[in-house]
């Protein structure tokens, strides 16, 4: 193989060469920073985004106040808490500040898609829809389109609506979940240990 | 305290010190080399690339919502591109990994290989996945069975008595099977099955006649050694803080550090092994301090390469004379080829539907997980048509939270706790030692320290793809016959390095036309050269091979300590 082919598939050789001033400066001032992660440094940061003078990195007004409203009806509170009280708003908008352009384009357009259709159906952004047109217009998007009923037709469907309600679905899933009220929600008591594994103790044919 | 790692004073220049052993490499391997050599009063450097490591910094108790990001970390996506496909990489500990910016490697087009590694000592010891299985006589001696490849120059008689002496200090949970594929050790008292575990267990044997077995884990599950039993809070690879999972920092290190004899090299990056004036004789390695980036030299009287496969490998090549135009130790010309990593990527998952599938987030963690031996081309079974070897698995099965439930609102969040009972099992195949197989310095490429990196150019064949759809369509069968129900079957070849097993790449053998090292790791050419780690190895087996690393690092120790008791180095 030639050199050239080598060095194009080479994992991140440019980025190396780009490295190399910074690399002569952290030098310079002889000091490295920690090299151990905010974790293992202790630091928590789970009340961080609780205070009262949050305000998103990422998300516009519209589509945060959108992803409130969408994820409390994705995730309500019952006799437990939901994903508005875990504030799934405020780390899916820091996740999102992170991404690259593309995943942060991706989640705009599943967002925009569902006022796309809101306003289609209904004349209006899904923000402003009373709460049975909200369900409506989830609803028709939750259930995967199997082929046969909805256009007549016998294969796959595409179905774009389902596609971004899962991907919504997703983020606010992964946010809610990972969050303390997620962790208790799952019944966790804050235990980091709970004895050894006791395993099976059914006889033989008797394990369920 | 076990905890507290002391650096041996030295009285002198640790410099100016010619040292009877200088070990690269501080893991599983370079721990238990540092050990054997200073409590036999040999005088050791141990070289390290990395930083030392505290308890201080284990996170295994922390939950993920103290984390900023839940361990979607964009700092991991800059820095770790490569280091986050392993699954131990996380928003927890991803700073023991390389960072991917400073450590480049290249591939060929369309041959990806993912290298993950750390730089810190104990290196993957730190993370590693501790499962712990003997090879037998049927890996060793494979070649003369089926005529592929070689033979290792050592049989499983050699090793056995080394197998013993490490899983004994080491501390390896497991249950005896007297499996003629998946010899016996010396076990702690084996971790407990789940109820669909049970199941697999006596319907497979009953209907296929093989064994699915308790995983055998580095972890302990009784005091030992002055380390506490496992108390099963799960995630041992960001640490554990009653150290119950085997890492060498905190057990070979140590004692070797304790034995008086051992001087600590932390963020020494060695470069290349120095060669004497003396034909054939090593004289010490030069590395270059990570943090100055000023090169300087170690010297001993031999030099033992624990680094990790490719690491050794790399240095051997990086040291390249007159003598050696294409690498050090390399007149067989093997040097670098015959890399292997278990092919990964087939197997079977399934739902037991009569089970009761109600997750508890407060049940203990069980580090560990079952194991099926290997089956196939077994000398108690009928050879196979499509595929040479074999492959062994690793599963388990237990409720799971229902997180893929359909719809939304107070209905989901019902269903996600109703969870379901998962079944599975996913198989690591034998990777065949194959000469094209191989790496060399790219001349193009250097890390931040200014070394050569590497070009890795590996694929699976079409035997690993065979191995992959075989484990698929017998997992499902062996799935099925436990009762398993929306089973999906996994016949995939995933990329090169996923597996984490890389080994080869200076083989053992008894030809030095054809190897680069003796049965006892010694390079054939240069007389006080060795290589103690992943990359001696003759074939890759089926079996997870950091226990078969540390016993032939063991076995290694024992003729090197002899060579000098009878003034041979």
């Amino acid at each position: 193989m030639k050199r050239r082919e080598m060095l194009r598939a080479s994992v991140l050789a440019g980025a190396v060469a780009a490295l190399r001033p910074s690399l002569a400066a952290a030098q310079s001032t002889a000091q490295q920073p920690s090299e151990l992660t905010p974790a293992q440094s202790g630091v928590d940061a789970s009340k961080e985004f609780e205070g009262p003078g949050w305000k998103p990195l990422f998300l516009d007004e519209h589509q945060n106040e959108t992803l409130i409203v969408l994820s409390d009806l994705m995730i309500p509170a019952t006799d437990t808490p939901g994903a508005k009280e875990a504030f799934v708003n405020r780390y899916i908008d820091l996740v999102l500040a992170a991404e690259t352009r593309e995943t942060q384009q991706a989640f705009l357009n599943s967002l925009g898609y569902l006022d796309g259709e809101s306003i289609r159906r209904f004349k209006a952004a899904f923000l402003y829809l009373s709460r049975e047109d909200q369900d409506l217009l989830l609803h028709a998007l939750a259930y995967p389109r199997s082929g046969d009923g909805w256009a007549g037709n016998t294969g796959a469907v595409a179905d774009p609506g389902h596609a971004h309600f899962e991907a919504l679905k997703d983020r606010i899933m992964t946010a809610y979940y990972s969050s303390q009220i997620g962790e208790k929600e799952l019944g966790w008591d804050g235990a980091f240990a709970h004895g050894p594994y006791q395993g099976c103790e059914h006889p033989e044919g008797e394990h369920k | 305290m076990i905890g507290t790692i002391k650096v041996a004073g030295m009285a002198q220049d640790p410099l100016q010190t010619t040292y009877d052993v200088v070990v690269v490499g501080s893991g599983a391997t370079g721990g238990w080399a540092a050990k054997q050599c200073a409590e036999a009063g040999l005088k050791v450097a141990l070289l390290e690339a990395g930083r030392a490591v505290t308890p201080k910094e284990f996170t295994e108790h922390m939950p993920a919502y103290k984390l900023k990001y839940r361990d979607h970390s964009p700092e991991i996506v800059r820095t770790r591109p490569v280091q986050k496909q392993c699954y131990a990489c996380m928003e927890y500990n991803y700073e023991w990994f390389v960072n991917d910016l400073e450590n480049p490697y290249s591939t060929p087009p369309g041959k990806p290989f993912t290298w993950q590694r750390l730089r810190i000592l104990g290196g993957r010891s730190l993370v590693w996945g501790r499962q712990s299985y003997r090879m037998s006589d049927n890996d060793f001696k494979a070649a003369s069975r089926d005529g592929y490849g070689d033979d290792w120059p050592i049989s499983y008689a050699d090793l056995s008595p080394y197998y013993d002496i490490v899983e004994k200090y080491v501390g390896i949970t497991g249950a005896l099977e007297g499996n003629e594929m998946l010899p016996d050790g010396q076990f702690l008292p084996p971790m407990k099955m789940s109820c669909g575990e049970v199941l697999l267990r006596e319907r497979v044997k009953a209907k296929f006649g093989h064994t699915v077995t308790i995983g055998r884990a580095a972890v302990l599950t009784q005091n030992h050694n002055g380390r506490l039993q496992c108390h099963y809070c799960g995630p041992c690879e960001r640490g554990c803080s009653t150290f119950s999972y085997f890492s060498s920092p905190f057990t070979t290190v140590k004692d070797a550090i304790a034995s008086g004899n051992c001087t600590l090299f932390t963020n020494a990056v060695v470069s290349h092994v120095d060669m004497g004036t003396e034909p054939n004789k090593a004289r010490g390695v030069t590395y270059v301090d990570r943090l100055t980036r000023q090169v300087k030299e170690v010297r001993g009287k031999a030099v033992i390469l624990c680094a990790q496969a490719l690491e050794s490998t790399r240095i051997l090549l990086n040291s390249s004379t007159r003598e050696y135009p294409n690498g050090l130790a390399n007149s067989s010309g093997a040097l670098g080829h015959y890399l292997m990593d278990h092919v990964v990527g087939g197997g079977a998952s399934g739902r037991l539907p009569n089970f009761n599938p109600l997750p508890n987030a407060n049940e203990p963690a069980r580090p560990n997980g079952i194991y099926v031996p290997r089956f196939r081309n077994t000398p108690s079974s009928k050879t196979q048509s499509k595929f040479i070897r074999g492959y062994g698995y690793q599963g388990g099965a237990g409720p799971e939270f229902n997180f893929s439930a359909e719809g939304y609102g107070a209905s989901l969040k019902k269903a996600v706790k109703e969870g379901w009972y998962e079944i599975g099992l996913g198989a690591f195949g034998e990777s065949l030692a194959r000469w094209d197989n191989h790496i060399e310095i790219d001349k193009d490429l250097k890390d931040a320290w200014g070394i050569p990196a590497l070009h890795i150019n590996m694929t699976h064949g079409d035997n690993e793809a065979a191995l992959m759809q075989d484990a698929g369509a017998t997992g499902a069968e062996m799935l099925e016959a436990a009762g398993a129900k929306d089973i999906r079957v996994h016949a995939n070849v995933e990329m090169p390095g996923m597996a984490i097993h890389e080994l080869g790449t200076a083989r053992m053998g008894n030809d030095p036309k054809k190897s680069v090292l003796n049965a006892f790791n010694q390079a054939h050419d240069v007389n006080n050269l060795f290589v103690m780690d992943g990359a001696s190895f003759v074939s890759s087996a089926c079996q997870n091979p950091t226990l078969t690393m540390m016993a032939v690092t063991v076995r290694a120790c024992d003729h090197l300590k002899d060579r000098f008791r009878k003034n041979e180095i």
